[in-house]
């Protein structure tokens, strides 16, 4: 393990400015409950460390009908907050099923999304409601929809000077249900063997006005199913378009083999868990009890 | 840095990145904190940092300049040889909720820190507060039955109190 | 021996450590400070199987704060462990044969400097092609893993009767070749040492163990000094399972200790410790079982080929176990047990809780219940059609002297769950859901067995203010010897729990207890406590009888009082105890006791058979995704014959752990190896259910009281409770979803798989 300084920045301009100088060899300590592993493995050898706990980076508010959650908001947080629970339910459940306790209690959100793991739990939910991010710099800040800041495993579209500051989900759609599903080999401390989280907004006329399916864990970053998603759009749910789309969602999938499972049995369970998932939502929208 | 260990300021001067793990049994002296793993999946290395708990190998000694850590050692209360244990601390050798001991200490953290909040948890309260914690030898019933009884006697010294007050 | 019960023996009793466990003053081998302490790290090969050409340690040595720098060349005596045999070097010489062969080792001021050591050694490695298949293994033109010796370590096979008269006549044969997987501990510490060399030459090593004596042996061996001049002290200990009853790193710490000459500490990480010690070994079966039409087992025929690793450590007994468990607890007449353990760069596999039995009983329990299938028996009933009872003589030739409780384990099973009404529990709660419930019963013996050494002795004192020392070597790993040995030195002396204290073994103050092993200490080592107490006892009697007048057999001690006919009176044991001092009577007494096997029992073929058995039932209700292969446990009841339970506490902690181990085992654990290459040593990616995946564990002790056995009638309790789990929730699974299982563990992909099938 190397032997980087460490700052604690005292504002948001300081930890934009040091990373404006060191670029790739500043990192960011947000929980640091990755970081460390990392660091230690030699995986990451930084100069630097910007400890972002003094900048008010763990706020959650409401912004235009939806929700903007600071970046150094803690897993544990987001699982207390009562209208996260109420408006986007699947980023709560998920939350739930992260990790064990101590671990929500350091863990942040941006690190969930900067760490870009295809196992990460957040991520399905994220996207599913259509979240995007706040990418800041000295020179100013973009905003980019999370299903293209991911690259693949560890990588995203981060430029060495920017920071994330701020995650945006917008107001979901009147008539929308969420789920999440996680597989893993526990109920704690497990890392997802696949995860799944489909949301359905229906139009006035019951059809399915939007349509997302997010799959972790089956391939190099948490995906989209395009495939299932199109299939679905302006279409009425039915038990045969739901299996037709479980089925579409794992065409999609393209996972690895790895000591957790088997890439056949992970794709297998993409249509499992995403015809549960979708069932669920069905279930929920007609105004039955959802269940996975 | 400064960090406030069981009530106690104390000044540490290590290299930032050290875990407070290491520094809480290197440099402080204080080995109940255990190092099951060093990777945040056993739970034995469990304190409170500012009320919450956290795995102390996962965090960098400078993320808790400033902060107050309280440990296993932190929970009775009076020091010896006047020390008065913390229900819990006698809860669990009555009822057996340890063999070896290692996961105790990281054990009892998680469940005072439920105490805080709850001091009438169930079965299911208990068992995801330590969802964190990795027990070996024993498993978790004994753990459940201990905090249960724990919380019954600050329940009921909580309302002798009260009453003497009234 | 015998006397009135005082009532400390059977009574919840809290560890003699428990106040420093809860207030985190307890030491474990890493909480060690000592003045000038080093920290002593090893350099492990990278490869399973390759030839070292060279080591090359100068630019380590010269290292500011590196104090040692050790390989094969710089141990002054044998190079070599000693559990059974010396095949084990402690550091490589010229090849290394699995993941966990340490060839170098180094002691420097702090770990970093010691870390940077490590890197700076320079070894050329020759890869060689491994072996890792354990059939390859045992072809007659494979290489040798170890030069010189051969690949099959042991093939021996025991016959029993007439098999195959016995299968020609059989209406049901049920034939299956059943895999197990390679299991780890996961004790909460990871091995690790302290030592220290001590004035005039002599060592000090603090050591997490099971066995204190045979790591003196073992570090004197290596250190080429006498005995005498080294001394082991077990202190706080996070666990062993099996796994820290072969020595680990003492030898290194104490190498490096001998060379630096100042003290090291050497702890072994998370990972270092899943890929260098022993593993439960993966053994492959091919059973064929046979019964008649009513469902009498008529023979068991098995041919067992365990994967041992490189060196041979406990592979002898733990396949020689197998072997002498493979007929469960029935009445099996004719039996005929190949025993097979063989080299490979796997994992090195040994002790782990159970030690050959948790395997045999997989593959016995699992043929039970497709017997009972095929004949629409129900599995209770054809268990207690086969069922030992006392007096049995089991295949192996030994008489089971009391096996009341197999059969009154399967009863209170059977009563506590309503096991006759099973059906009426809702078996499909959802369309992809099947729940089913499934039973397992099994024996395994307690103590070394037959032929092996297994004795302990202990000292004890009573000081003349009527307190107790009590010193003994028997390792406390958390599994609460001590508590027990504490009870009974109190029980028998009429005084308090918290008037006896307990030194954590140490080899300098007490005699060899042996390991703390095979179920064996609260039995060999509490009879040794017993021993001594009663010498104690009968000195306090006689002073007692010398001024009561009374005659000493109507005297007792209690809480402290001398009794007279069973009624408290005013002398008290304090004053007793003055009175033995200042006459010159001394309260000291060694207490020295071996398990005894009936010189009248007739000859037992078996070798090394176990004649005091522990009986237990578990049923398992499971729930089954059919869909993802998820299997949960909803309940779990768990039946064991403790004989006489000296300190329930104890006993529930060791059920309710065993059991929580032996779901683990069942549906999640094992360590994935390919080609040699642990690829999941991590407590993240070796799966150990935790507090939300356990059921909760309805446990029920029977007390069966054996002569010959423990304090009391009681008998060992420790490994017994992880056997039944899996092939009762095996079981279980077979009755949800109708599909057998013949590998472990049954997590979700295989049982998927199964379904499919």
């Amino acid at each position: 393990m190397n032997h980087p300084d460490y700052i604690a920045a005292e504002s948001i301009q300081q930890a934009l400015h040091l990373k404006q100088v060191h670029g790739e060899d500043a990192h960011v300590v947000a929980g640091g409950t990755d970081l460390i592993l990392r660091m230690r493995d030699e995986i990451l050898a930084p100069e630097l460390l910007i400890d972002l706990r003094k900048i008010s980076l763990d706020r959650i508010s409401k912004h235009e009908g939806g929700m903007q959650l600071g970046a150094y908001v803690q897993i544990a947080q987001l699982l207390a907050h009562p209208v996260i629970k109420e408006t986007y339910p699947a980023l709560a459940e998920a939350c739930r099923q992260f990790a064990g306790p101590p671990i929500r209690n350091r863990g942040t959100l941006g690190g969930n999304i900067i760490n870009a793991s295809p196992a990460a739990d957040l991520l399905p939910p994220l996207m599913a409601y259509d979240a995007s991010l706040v990418l800041e710099s000295i020179s100013g800040q973009r905003e980019m929809p999370l299903d293209q800041f991911l690259q693949g495993p560890g990588q995203t579209r981060l430029a060495p000077n920017e920071l994330l500051t701020r995650i945006m989900l917008p107001q979901i759609l009147a008539n929308s249900a969420t789920s999440f599903i996680k597989l893993g080999h526990r109920r704690s401390m497990a890392i997802a063997i696949v995860n799944v989280c489909t949301r359905i907004s229906l139009a006035k006329d019951g059809s399915v006005e939007q349509a997302r399916v997010v799959l972790g864990s089956v391939a190099p970053t948490v995906i989209r199913s395009q495939e299932s998603e199109a299939r679905l759009k302006g279409q009425l749910l039915s038990e045969d378009l739901i299996e037709d789309c479980a089925r579409l969602a794992a065409d999609d999938a393209t996972p690895i083999s790895d000591v957790r499972a088997s890439s056949e049995y992970r794709k297998r369970m993409v249509r499992v868990l995403v015809r549960r998932a979708l069932t669920a939502n069905q279930s929920e929208l007609s105004g039955g009890i959802a269940g996975a | 840095m400064r960090i406030t260990v069981n009530g106690r300021q104390r000044d540490v001067s290590s290299e930032p990145v050290k875990t407070l793990l290491h520094v809480l049994r290197e440099d402080l002296g204080l080995t109940g904190t255990k190092d099951g793993c060093s990777s945040g999946d056993c739970g034995a290395c469990t304190v409170m940092l500012d009320g919450r708990v956290v795995n102390s190998c996962m965090v960098m000694v400078a993320q808790a300049d400033g902060a107050s850590v309280v440990t296993v050692e932190g929970i009775a209360t009076g020091g010896q040889p006047a020390e008065v244990l913390h229900p819990l601390q006698k809860a669990f050798s009555q009822c057996w909720s340890f063999q070896c001991g290692f996961c105790t200490q990281g054990m009892l953290v998680s469940c005072y820190d439920l105490l805080q909040t709850n001091d009438n948890p169930s079965r299911e309260d208990i068992l995801t507060a330590i969802a964190g914690n990795f027990c070996r030898c024993t498993g978790y019933q004994a753990v459940v039955t201990a905090v249960q009884q724990a919380a019954a006697e600050i329940r009921t010294s909580d309302a002798g109190a009260q009453n003497e007050r009234a | 021996m015998s006397a009135p019960e005082t009532g400390i023996v059977g009574r919840w009793t809290s560890s003699p450590g428990a106040t420093d466990i809860v207030t985190g003053r307890a030491r474990y081998c890493p909480d060690i400070q000592l003045p000038g302490m080093l920290t002593g790290k090893l350099l492990y090969s990278p490869h399973p199987r390759a030839r070292i050409r060279d080591i090359n340690v100068s630019e380590a040595q010269q290292m500011p704060g590196v104090h040692a720098v050790i390989t094969h060349a710089d141990i002054p005596g044998e190079n070599s462990y000693l559990y059974a045999s010396p095949d084990q070097p402690i550091l490589a010489i010229d090849e290394v044969r699995f993941q966990g062969d340490a060839v170098a080792a180094v002691a420097a001021v702090d770990e970093d400097t010691a870390l940077a050591a490590l890197r700076a050694i320079k070894v050329d490695y020759e890869v060689l092609e491994g072996i890792f298949d354990p059939l390859e293994a045992m072809q007659a033109d494979a290489d040798q893993v170890v030069t010189g010796e051969e690949n099959v370590m042991l093939g021996m096979t025991f016959r029993s009767g007439d098999v195959a008269s016995a299968m020609a006549s059989a209406d049901v044969i049920i034939e299956n070749t059943y895999r197990t997987q390679w299991a780890e501990h996961a004790f909460l510490e990871t091995e690790g040492s302290v030592a220290r060399m001590e004035e005039g030459g002599g060592i000090t090593v603090w050591s997490s163990c099971q066995a204190p004596h045979r790591d003196r042996m073992q570090v004197a061996r290596a250190l080429g000094l006498p005995e005498s001049s080294v001394r082991v002290i077990t202190p706080y200990i996070g666990g062993a399972f099996g796994g820290k009853d072969e020595a680990h790193v003492q030898m290194h710490a104490a190498l490096l200790a001998f060379t630096a000459q100042r003290p090291v500490k050497l702890i072994r990480g998370r990972r270092e410790s899943m890929l260098t010690h022993v593993k439960r070994h993966p053994i492959m079966v091919e059973c064929t079982t046979a019964a008649d039409s009513s469902g009498l087992i008529l023979a068991v025929k098995a041919r067992a080929i365990g994967d041992a690793g490189p060196y041979t450590n406990a592979s002898h007994e733990v396949m020689n176990k197998f072997g002498e468990f493979i007929g469960g607890p029935y009445k099996v007449q004719n039996l005929e047990v190949e025993k097979i353990a063989v080299r490979t760069n796997n994992p090195i596999c040994g002790a782990f809780r159970g030690f050959g039995a948790p395997q045999a009983a997989f593959v016995y329990e699992c043929q039970m219940d497709e017997i009972a299938r095929k004949l629409g028996l129900d599995p209770l009933e054809i268990r207690l059609r086969n069922g030992v009872d006392t007096g049995t003589q089991l295949c192996t030739g030994v008489v089971v002297r009391d096996g009341d409780a197999m059969k009154a384990s399967l009863r209170k099973a059977a009563q506590v769950t309503n096991w006759k009404n099973r059906d009426q529990m809702n078996k499909r709660p959802a369309p992809h859901l099947r729940r089913g419930w499934g039973m397992a019963t099994i024996l395994k013996g307690a103590g070394m067995g037959r032929g092996l050494a297994d004795h302990a002795g202990v000292l004890l004192e009573m000081h003349r203010d009527g307190s107790v020392l009590l010193n003994s070597a028997a390792a406390d790993m958390g599994q609460g010897i001590t508590t027990v040995l504490v009870q009974l030195a109190a029980e028998r002396l009429g005084v308090k729990v918290s008037d006896v204290r307990i030194n954590r073994a140490d080899t300098d103050r007490a005699p060899d207890a042996g390991a703390s092993c095979a179920s064996r200490q609260a039995m060999v080592s509490g009879n040794a406590v017993l021993l001594a107490a009663d010498d104690i006892r009968k000195t306090l009697l006689t002073l007692a009888a010398m001024k009561t007048k009374v005659e000493s057999d109507r005297l007792g001690l209690r809480d402290g009082r001398l009794l007279i006919d069973g009624e408290p009176t005013d002398l008290t044991v304090q004053l007793l105890a003055e009175r033995a001092s200042n006459w010159g009577y001394p309260l000291q007494a060694q207490g020295r006791a071996h398990l005894e096997y009936p010189s009248d029992a007739p000859r037992v073929p078996y070798r090394y058979s176990s004649e005091i058995f522990q009986f237990c039932t578990q049923v398992a209700q499971v729930l089954v995704d059919i869909e993802t292969g998820q299997v949960s446990v909803e309940r779990l009841v768990a039946v064991h014959d403790a004989g006489k339970m000296i300190n329930p506490g104890g006993v529930y902690g060791q059920i309710e752990g065993g059991v929580a181990q032996g779901i683990g085992y069942a549906l999640s654990e094992e360590l994935v190896v390919e080609k040699g290459h642990t690829m999941n040593p991590s407590l993240e990616n070796y799966v150990i259910p935790m507090a939300l995946d356990l059921p909760e564990i309805e446990m029920h002790v029977l007390e069966f009281p054996q002569d010959g056995a423990g304090p009391m009638g009681a008998k060992g309790v420790a490994e017994a409770p992880i056997i039944p789990t899996a092939p009762a929730i095996r079981n279980a699974i077979l009755d949800a979803t109708g599909k057998t299982l013949h590998q472990l563990p049954m997590n979700a992909e295989r049982v998927l798989k199964a379904l499919q099938d």
